[in-house]
């Protein structure tokens, strides 16, 4: 008997997800985090997993692992002291940005201050032209001047991004190698080696941030081997970090790609949520992760989780490949109130998870999104947390009386208008995000996941148009799922900036033929986590029409590559610019801006276990509840979802609890639960 | 139709206003539209008054829009009807500038108009006289490009091909305007799609209800915030450089009137309508959105809710002199009406600092200019032309926090373009682009650096184009005892015995190893700098915005060796005589406070008077003739109200006789 294990540690829990590997069998497991030692909450975790008998550590072969100590070290700003070297002229490169601020309209708009203030920003003489050549040579003691500097501002970390770096390296790995030898007290990171792209501010600010973290994540990743050695976990399993990508990457050299690894917990939700998307039979689905303060969303296509560049953490981009999820600021959490006017909001405030809701009994006052499903009724009987917490219904009417008196409604009427007036909140956020990527939420279905993802999912879906809804057997630990089942991947990039015309063959070539020595090299070093003899590579590139500002990826194949088609290649790109901007123009020159190359190793998938065929149509309720519900109240019956067998049918109004979370299942709603426990529903209203 | 359902309400048509211009935004072929956000879209009500806008992407100034005008035009609507105008006079100054294409579609539900769709583009080119159909030197609106009064473009969904083949003859690059325009076509069709919906899930008259509730919801917001606004009159003017290339200062002076919850802007003592192209046509159409823009950035700061659509303009009133820049008479060009409109947006927030000194900013850099490089790429053979970066200067200094560094005020939606990327694509280096030590106005709160771009060319027939440069001569003010912000420099070969100075020039023409300088402004500081904490005094020095001397002299605060000498800087600071409350509300910079020692605002009241007493046609050529001759007054005397009557009374008896 063997188990693959993920955990994933979120902002209140750390998420346990254990596969037996022989029976197919899935626990999972939650546990309140301890934000202080987040070695201690994994080691405790399979402690009390082995306890419960579910898990004999020593049996554990493969081992796959997200955490938010990265996030933690920025959010809170404890990261480490840097000096940056810049190139002399070119001070300001963190401090501009790219000059957008947030919010156009308001006056005081900003952007959060720069992780390394100027002070720390060491200018140093040195030039690179476009094309790569030396245009002011870099000199020892140009270098001497700016370890001086680093040194009296007191740096432990040094960070080098020169000017057209991406052309040419050399000057920051001169810098690097002087720093190495004269100061090896002092890490040095160079842009180039974070991800080495053209535009300076988004190579640097990518850097800047792995740099801020690294001693953290350096410490917590030596740490955990040892933590997992003490917890009984042998030698010979496979330790992988979960990565922004959607992928995972070996412990040992995680530290020195940590800039991947912030913010893979939400990432994994939706590689879990592929997965089960998968099974369900939907490949083009919106994920919709809703925890205390934010509902993240996201969006596969084909099967595939969509990748983009430029995601926020904690106010601050970061450009390196990731599955594009984007945080909208509502959630279970989120504080109903009413302006000056007597116009009802919901958010942005949250009570989080401390104190949280008003009904979870533990001191929150402010009505919340939670609070006002509590008053409606869809909570009565059931349980939060896997028991931890029962819903007091009773201090949920207190705080939604708050907000009653004001509005001069009955009770249940303000409670509604709480849920109707969030959900429309996250359709217009949602709306728009999937305008700006050009998507049709008609044409998916929506996954709902998360604490209160299934309370909400079915209320959205009607709201974007989306006739299916699918709840997956395990809602409250889809990350730590996706992390069990994530494949080894790396991404590799290289800048060319080449007219794409017949003389573009011999340099796509050589380029990628590069890319891919390096993918098989990094293969190579992971050793035992994947088969590198199954492992695919994917090719694409980011092109553009010339003198267009911005860049589409485009796949290409490797054969187009090998026999120089370079017409192919052309004809791929008009063909993608017209599907994602709805024109193109084959006569106009394209450049190529990027190689880009994917090496993807899957790791081996367990075979989930099947749930039993139920005997009959209909489940057994364990209790009809009444609940208000669309301006009246209705008896509706409670379902418990372990009660819920193959083949059952579900017809809403109706309510199913989980240990962790409760689905919401609005009339019209209808639909079955298939052989791997997703609740798969169908919109029947007319709409 | 009850507050709950109104928010839904608003929540649906905002979401079809994001569909609709992100759709616009993601198909737009021009790369105006994709890098500088110079585009809108929203709904109007069967009037056209705009009861949705984007607000998230997209230009801010057409929140308060009014289509009618340009929508009663139109006589009958059908289903599938895409109407378009781009002609300022011929729209009922509902399109304010050639290149600005706006459409508009009805949207029916069983045949009866519930609501129009809209956008606009601002077009790379229309045609005209110059390449972008923009430029101060052009003196009427015929120079400015083709001009299409509104039209029908598609009628019942059929394209008028005849229209299109007129407009598309007629512009140098017609691929990017006919891209645009089907971009523009397709944001309409899916918002036509999207309130088809919200129809159907309200039902038409809840529907109309709901459109009616939402500005009326948006004007109580906006009274509420009028009635928060201390009753009072607020006078306030500022100038752009130029009235005409290396002309006079062209003024721009408004009263805001606050009486409980209604606001007046009185425009009068703003400058004749000129024969350049920085008049802002409005047709005296007392709400017009151009007029406005600066509100509804002051509003959204002072109520993060409010809703913006044209419910938030009816509190306001403007009175427009006729024949004023902000109310010129046909054919006055108009083409550069985004600086003034840029400045004009300065004059307002002027008045509201001093309704409201600790809830607003000081002055921001005030400039929105692109520089474009047009030079020649040997290798290539070819012309490489490249918008490299917008320059726009530091914001201002607020109540409670220093300005943003390099962006802010009213237009932080604008993108720089990487160094590296310009380099990749235009043959030429880049010296410098970095923030501009000691720019900013010093305050309590300080303002924000502008930036230096420096670079050299390397091809002959290279050229630079600066449009819409501005605050060469007029700083940033600082407000509260804060200080003015540093003006803006464009200087050809700085530091050799080649340099020139460039002002406000709009095209320089450069030889191989030419080297340019542009500068932002740094914005104006708020409340008094001797009153800055030490330490953040010492923290700017030591990030080096702030230089040790300017620390001593601006601040009061002594920094030896980089570090706080304390008493030092309380002896500095208490030696100076404590300014008197309320003195020198405003600081300007030396330049204006040079010319306005001549150009007193009584000098200015008597000037206003006597221009408005001849023709339009006369206004801004006696303005010339007035500063002329005042000028030479000045250089032995200060000149007087009587000088100014005489030399008035001299022009009007030479050029239309004894009176």
């Amino acid at each position: 008997m063997t188990y693959r294990i993920g955990v994933d540690i979120g902002g209140t829990f750390v998420d346990f997800c254990v596969f037996d590997e022989e029976s197919g069998r899935l626990t999972t497991f939650k546990l309140l985090a301890t934000p202080g030692s987040p070695g201690q909450d994994v080691a405790g975790g399979l402690g009390a997993l082995a306890a419960q008998g579910t898990l004999d550590p020593a049996r554990v072969v493969h081992f796959a692992h997200g955490t938010t100590v990265g996030v933690n070290t920025l959010i809170q700003r404890r990261g480490a002291k840097l000096a940056l070297l810049c190139t002399e002229g070119f001070r300001d490169v963190l401090e501009l940005g790219r000059l957008d601020l947030p919010d156009i309209f308001n006056l005081f708009s900003e952007r959060p201050p720069s992780l390394i203030p100027r002070e720390r920003v060491v200018p140093v003489r040195e030039r690179i032209r476009a094309d790569g050549s030396v245009s002011v040579p870099l000199d020892a003691k140009a270098l001497k001047l700016a370890l001086d500097r680093a040194r009296s501002v007191g740096a432990e970390g040094v960070v080098v991004s020169f000017i057209n770096a991406y052309k040419n390296p050399q000057h920051e790995r001169v810098a690097k190698a002087f720093f190495g030898a004269e100061a090896p007290e002092l890490f040095t990171v160079c842009s180039t080696d974070v991800w080495p792209v053209i535009r300076e501010y988004e190579r640097t600010v990518t850097a800047v941030i792995h740099a801020y973290v690294y001693p953290a994540m350096r410490r917590y990743f030596d740490g955990l081997e040892g933590a997992l050695r003490s917890a009984g976990i042998g030698e010979g399993a496979s330790v992988v970090i979960t990565k922004v990508n959607g992928g995972v990457m070996g412990v040992r050299r995680a530290a020195d790609h940590c800039v991947w690894t912030l913010t893979s917990g939400p990432a994994s939700g939706v590689i879990g949520a592929a997965y089960v998307a998968g099974l369900a039979g939907a490949p083009n689905v919106l994920t919709l992760d809703v925890g205390g303060t934010s509902a993240d969303i996201a969006v596969i296509t084909d099967g595939e989780p969509m990748l983009g560049m430029g995601h926020h953490v904690g106010g601050y981009p970061i450009y390196v490949p990731a599955i594009m999820v984007s945080s909208i600021g509502c959630g279970g959490g989120s504080i109903a109130w009413v302006d000056d006017l007597g116009v009802l909001r919901v958010g942005p405030e949250s009570a989080g998870a401390e104190p949280g809701p008003a009904c979870y009994g533990r001191g929150g006052q402010h009505p919340t999104l939670t609070d006002a499903f509590a008053v409606c009724g869809f909570l009565a009987g059931g349980s939060l947390a896997y028991g931890a917490l029962a819903p007091r219904t009773d201090l949920a009417v207190g705080a939604i009386r708050t907000i009653a008196e004001p509005m001069g409604l009955d009770l249940y009427r303000a409670a509604e208008a709480i849920i109707n007036l969030a959900v429309s909140d996250m359709y217009l956020e949602s709306s728009k995000l999937l305008a700006r990527w050009g998507i049709d939420p008609r044409d998916l279905s929506l996954l709902a996941f998360g604490g209160a993802g299934p309370m909400v999912g079915c209320f959205l879906a009607r709201e974007l148009g989306i006739r299916r809804v699918i709840i997956p057997p395990f809602p409250g630990v889809l990350s730590a799922a996706g992390a069990v089942l994530a494949d080894l991947k790396s991404d590799f990039i290289r800048t060319v900036l080449i007219d794409l015309d017949g003389a573009a063959a011999g340099s796509l070539k050589a380029g990628f033929a590069e890319l891919k020595a390096a993918a098989f090299e990094w293969l190579r070093q992971e050793g035992g986590v994947a088969d590198a003899r199954t492992a695919d590579v994917r090719l694409s590139l980011d092109m553009r029409y010339t003198g267009q500002a911005y860049e589409i990826e485009v796949p290409i194949e490797e054969r187009w590559v090998e026999t120089g088609d370079v017409e192919a290649i052309r004809a791929a790109f008009h063909a993608r610019h017209e599907q994602v901007y709805g024109h193109s123009d084959p006569a106009a020159p394209v450049q190529a801006v990027n190689l880009r190359l994917v090496v993807v190793a899957p790791t081996p998938k367990p075979a989930l276990a099947e749930v039993e065929p139920a005997d009959s149509d209909e489940p057994e309720p364990f209790r009809l509840g009444k609940v208000f519900y669309a301006s009246a109240e209705q008896t509706m019956p409670f379902f418990k979802r372990q009660d819920l067998k193959a083949g059952h049918r579900l017809r809403g109004p109706a309510v199913v609890v989980e240990d962790d979370c409760t689905v919401c299942i609005p009339a019209g709603f209808e639909g079955t639960v298939d052989r791997w426990g997703n609740i798969i529903l169908e919109d029947r209203l007319d709409g | 139709m009850d507050k709950v359902t109104l928010q839904i309400f608003a929540n649906q048509c905002r979401a079809a206003c994001a569909v609709m211009a992100e759709t616009l935004y993601r198909t737009a072929h021009s790369t105006f539209v994709r890098e500088t956000f110079d585009f809108t879209a929203g709904l109007t009500t069967p009037d056209g008054e705009m009861f949705a806008y984007s607000e998230d992407i997209a230009a801010t100034w057409f929140v308060g829009l009014n289509m009618g005008n340009a929508i009663r035009k139109i006589g009958h609507y059908e289903e599938g009807d895409i109407c378009i105008t781009n002609d300022p006079y011929g729209s009922g100054f509902v399109c304010t500038q050639s290149p600005d294409t706006h459409l508009w579609m009805p949207i029916f539900h069983s045949g009866r108009l519930m609501a129009f769709g809209c956008c606009h583009v601002h077009n790379t080119d229309v045609g005209g006289a110059v390449p972008g159909s923009l430029s101060r030197t052009l003196s009427d609106v015929f120079q400015e490009g083709i001009r299409i009064p509104p039209l029908k473009l598609f009628r019942r969904g059929e394209l008028n091909r005849d229209l299109l083949e007129v407009f598309l003859t007629n512009v140098r690059v017609p691929d990017q305007n006919w891209g645009d325009l089907k971009a523009q076509v397709a944001a309409l069709k899916v918002v036509e799609r999207k309130v088809k919906q919200i129809i159907d899930r309200f039902g038409p008259d809840a529907f109309s209800e709901g459109i009616r509730a939402l500005l009326d919801l948006a004007e109580q917001q906006a009274r509420a915030i009028i009635r928060s606004i201390p009753d009072g009159d607020y006078f306030f003017c500022d100038y752009v450089d130029e009235d005409a290339v290396t002309g006079y200062p062209l003024r721009l002076a408004v009263t805001m009137r606050v009486r409980g919850d209604e606001l007046i802007l009185d425009f009068t003592g703003t400058d004749p309508q000129l024969a350049c192209s920085l008049n802002i046509p409005t047709g005296g159409n007392e709400r017009h959105t151009v007029l406005l823009v600066a509100l509804y950035h002051a509003f959204r700061t002072l109520d993060p809710n409010i809703l913006l659509n044209n419910g938030i303009v009816r509190p306001i009133r403007c009175i427009l002199p006729e024949g004023s820049i902000v109310n010129p008479r046909y054919p006055a060009a108009v083409g550069m009406r985004s600086l003034t409109g840029a400045r004009l947006q300065d004059v307002i927030l002027g008045c509201l600092a001093q309704a409201l000194p600790e809830r607003m900013p000081a002055c921001a850099s005030g400039s929105i200019s692109m520089v474009v490089v047009n030079t020649m790429d040997p290798k290539a053979g070819r012309i490489a032309v490249a918008t490299i970066e917008p320059m726009v200067g530091g914001g201002g200094g607020g109540p409670f926090r220093d300005g943003t560094n390099g962006v802010g005020g009213t237009i932080s939606f604008l993108h720089n373009t990487p160094v590296e990327v310009n380099e990749a694509e235009v043959p030429f280096e880049v010296l410098r682009y970095e923030l501009i030590p000691d720019s900013a106005g010093a305050g309590l709160w300080r303002g924000g650096l502008g930036t230096v771009l420096e670079f050299k060319v390397f091809s002959p027939g290279s050229s630079v184009t600066a449009r819409n440069r501005d605050r060469t001569r007029f700083r940033p003010w600082g407000v509260a005892g804060g200080r003015a912000g540093k003006p803006s420099e464009f200087v050809l070969n700085p530091g050799t015995d080649r340099e020139r100075n460039l002002g406000n020039v709009d095209v320089v023409y450069l030889e191989p190893g030419d080297v340019i300088r542009i500068t932002s402004c740094g914005g104006g500081g708020w409340g008094d700098p001797y009153r800055r904490d030490p330490a953040r005094v010492l923290a700017d020095v030591r990030n080096g915005f702030v230089s040790a001397e300017a620390a001593e002299a601006e601040y009061g605060v002594v920094i030896r060796d980089g570090e706080l000498d304390p008493e030092a800087t309380a002896r500095l600071r208490a030696s100076r005589p404590t300014p008197a409350d309320g003195e020198r509300f405003f600081e300007f910079g030396p330049e204006r406070t040079a010319y306005e020692a001549v150009w007193t605002r009584r000098m200015y009241d008597i000037l206003t008077e006597l221009l408005w007493g001849v023709p339009v046609t006369w206004r801004g050529f006696f303005k010339g003739k007035v500063f002329e001759a005042v000028d030479e007054i000045s250089k032995t005397r200060q000149p007087t109200p009587d000088d100014l009557r005489a030399v008035f009374g001299r022009l009007k008896e030479s050029f239309f006789g004894p009176a």
